[in-house]
C-alpha cells in the first residue's frame, strides 16, 4: 500500500496580494487575509517566499524546492524553517493540508 | 525565517486589493450582484501605469443594496455618508473599516440617466471576471469600463483616465462606447468627458456638466443642479438641501459626531458664504452695467 503524502496549498477562503503584483518593493512581501473577516496578515522576506512557493501547491518537498529556487539557497538549508512556517500557516488557517 | 504578523499597517494598494476580495466574498455569501469599478478592477491598458486607488468602488444592483449593507456592517464596516449627502448625484454612500479602509457603494454612476436598476442590468450584461487578490471579481467589460472612466473623469474636472480610456481607443471602440452611452442615457456626460459638451447646450444637464468640467462657485453648482433637476419636486428638494449643513461631511472633517452648536455655527458660515457670493456677483453685475452706460 502506497504511503499517503500530505500536500499543502493556500486555503480556499484566502485572498492575497504580493508586493511584486503591486509596485514591487525591495523586500518580498505578501499581504493576505481570510475572507471575509480578516484580519490582514503580513508575510515578509523568506516568509513571503514560502507563501509564493505554496501558491502552486505541493508536497513539503516540492514547496521546499520551489522556495529554495526562489531564494537561491540549497533546499536542505531552509527545509526546517519552511516546515515550521508551513505548519504555522496551517494552524492559523491560511494554508491547508490535503 | 521571518515572522508573519497582522498587517494593519499594510500599504493602501494592498489594503484596497484585499478589500475588493472581502466585499466580493460578502456579496457571494448573500447572493448580492455587484460590479467592481476603478482601481485594481480596471482592465489592462485602460489607465496609466502606476495609478492607484485609495478606496474600493463597487456598483451594486440597486435592489440588492439592503443585503450588501447588512453584509458590510456584519463584519465591522461603519457607514459614514448616506446616499443623499454622499455626492451631487446622490448615487453613492461610503463605509469605513479599520482594516480595509473606505468602500464606496454606488447604486448608479454619475452621468447615467436611465433607471438605476435597468442601468445595472445593461452594465452587468457583458461583465467579465478579473482576479483581484487572487479572487475572481466581476467587473464591467472593456467598453463599459471606458465609458465609466470617461464619465468619472468628466465628473472630476478631467483626469488622465479620459486620455487612456477614450483617446487611446480605436475608432470602432469609441463607437461602441457612444452606443453604450446612448443606451444608458449618458450622452451629455460622455460629451463632457471627451470635449464635445458644446454640442449639448440645450440639454437641462449642460450647466451641471460644464460646472464639473470647468469648475465654478457653489452658486454656479446649485444653479446647474437646479437646471438639471427633472421635476419641480426634485428642484424643491435641492433648494432644501442647499441650505442644510451636510452633517456626514462635518463628522468626517471633525473626526467625531458634531455637536448641535457646531452644526449651527457651520450653518451660519454657509449662509455668510452664500451672501458673500451673491453680493460679489451683484457688485460685478453693477460694475458691468455702469461701464456699459
Amino acid at each position: 500500500m502506497a504511503a499517503v503524502v500530505t500536500r499543502y496549498r493556500i486555503a480556499d477562503d484566502v485572498a492575497w496580494v504580493s508586493e511584486e503584483e503591486l509596485d514591487g518593493g525591495e523586500t518580498p512581501t505578501a499581504y493576505l487575509t481570510r475572507l471575509p473577516k480578516g484580519p490582514p496578515i503580513l508575510l515578509e522576506g523568506s516568509g513571503c517566499v514560502v507563501w509564493l512557493a505554496l501558491a502552486d501547491g505541493g508536497t513539503l518537498d516540492e514547496v521546499v524546492t520551489a522556495a529554495a529556487a526562489m531564494s537561491g539557497t540549497g533546499p536542505e538549508e531552509i527545509r526546517e524553517d519552511v516546515e515550521t512556517l508551513v505548519d504555522q500557516l496551517v494552524i492559523i488557517g491560511v494554508a491547508r493540508e490535503d | 525565517m521571518d515572522e508573519h504578523r497582522e498587517g494593519r499597517a499594510a500599504p493602501i494598494a494592498a489594503r484596497v486589493h484585499l478589500a475588493h476580495a472581502v466585499v466580493q466574498k460578502l456579496a457571494d455569501d448573500r447572493d448580492v450582484d455587484l460590479l467592481h469599478l476603478k482601481g485594481p478592477a480596471v482592465l489592462p491598458g485602460l489607465r496609466a501605469e502606476g495609478r492607484q486607488s485609495s478606496d474600493v468602488d463597487v456598483l451594486v444592483r440597486p435592489s440588492h443594496l439592503a443585503r450588501l449593507v447588512e453584509a458590510l456592517e456584519s463584519v465591522g464596516f461603519e457607514q459614514r455618508t448616506d446616499f443623499s449627502t454622499g455626492s451631487a448625484f446622490a448615487h453613492a454612500a461610503n463605509w469605513w473599516h479599520d482594516d480595509w479602509g473606505w468602500v464606496d457603494v454606488h447604486t448608479s454612476w454619475p452621468g447615467v440617466t436611465i433607471d438605476a436598476e435597468e442601468a445595472y442590468a445593461v452594465l452587468a450584461r457583458t461583465l467579465v471576471h478579473r482576479q483581484i487578490a487572487h479572487r475572481p471579481c466581476p467587473v464591467p467589460d472593456r467598453t463599459s469600463q471606458r465609458l465609466i472612466l470617461v464619465l468619472h473623469s468628466a465628473r472630476s474636472g478631467g483626469t488622465a483616465d479620459a486620455d487612456h480610456a477614450w483617446a487611446g481607443a480605436e475608432p470602432e471602440e469609441q463607437d461602441a462606447v457612444r452606443r453604450l452611452a446612448a443606451e444608458l442615457g449618458a450622452e451629455v456626460a460622455l460629451a463632457a468627458g471627451i470635449g464635445e459638451l458644446e454640442l449639448h447646450r440645450g440639454d437641462p444637464s449642460y450647466l451641471l456638466w460644464r460646472y464639473f468640467s470647468e469648475g465654478g462657485t457653489r452658486l454656479d453648482e446649485w444653479r446647474a443642479r437646479l437646471a438639471a433637476a427633472p421635476t419641480l419636486r426634485a428642484k424643491a428638494a435641492l433648494v432644501t438641501a442647499a441650505t442644510r449643513v451636510n452633517r456626514d461631511h462635518l463628522r468626517m472633517e471633525l473626526g467625531r459626531t458634531p455637536t448641535r452648536d457646531e452644526v449651527r455655527e457651520r450653518q451660519r458660515l454657509r449662509v455668510r458664504r452664500a451672501v458673500a457670493e451673491v453680493s460679489s456677483r451683484a457688485a460685478k453685475g453693477a460694475t458691468r452695467r455702469w461701464r456699459r452706460s
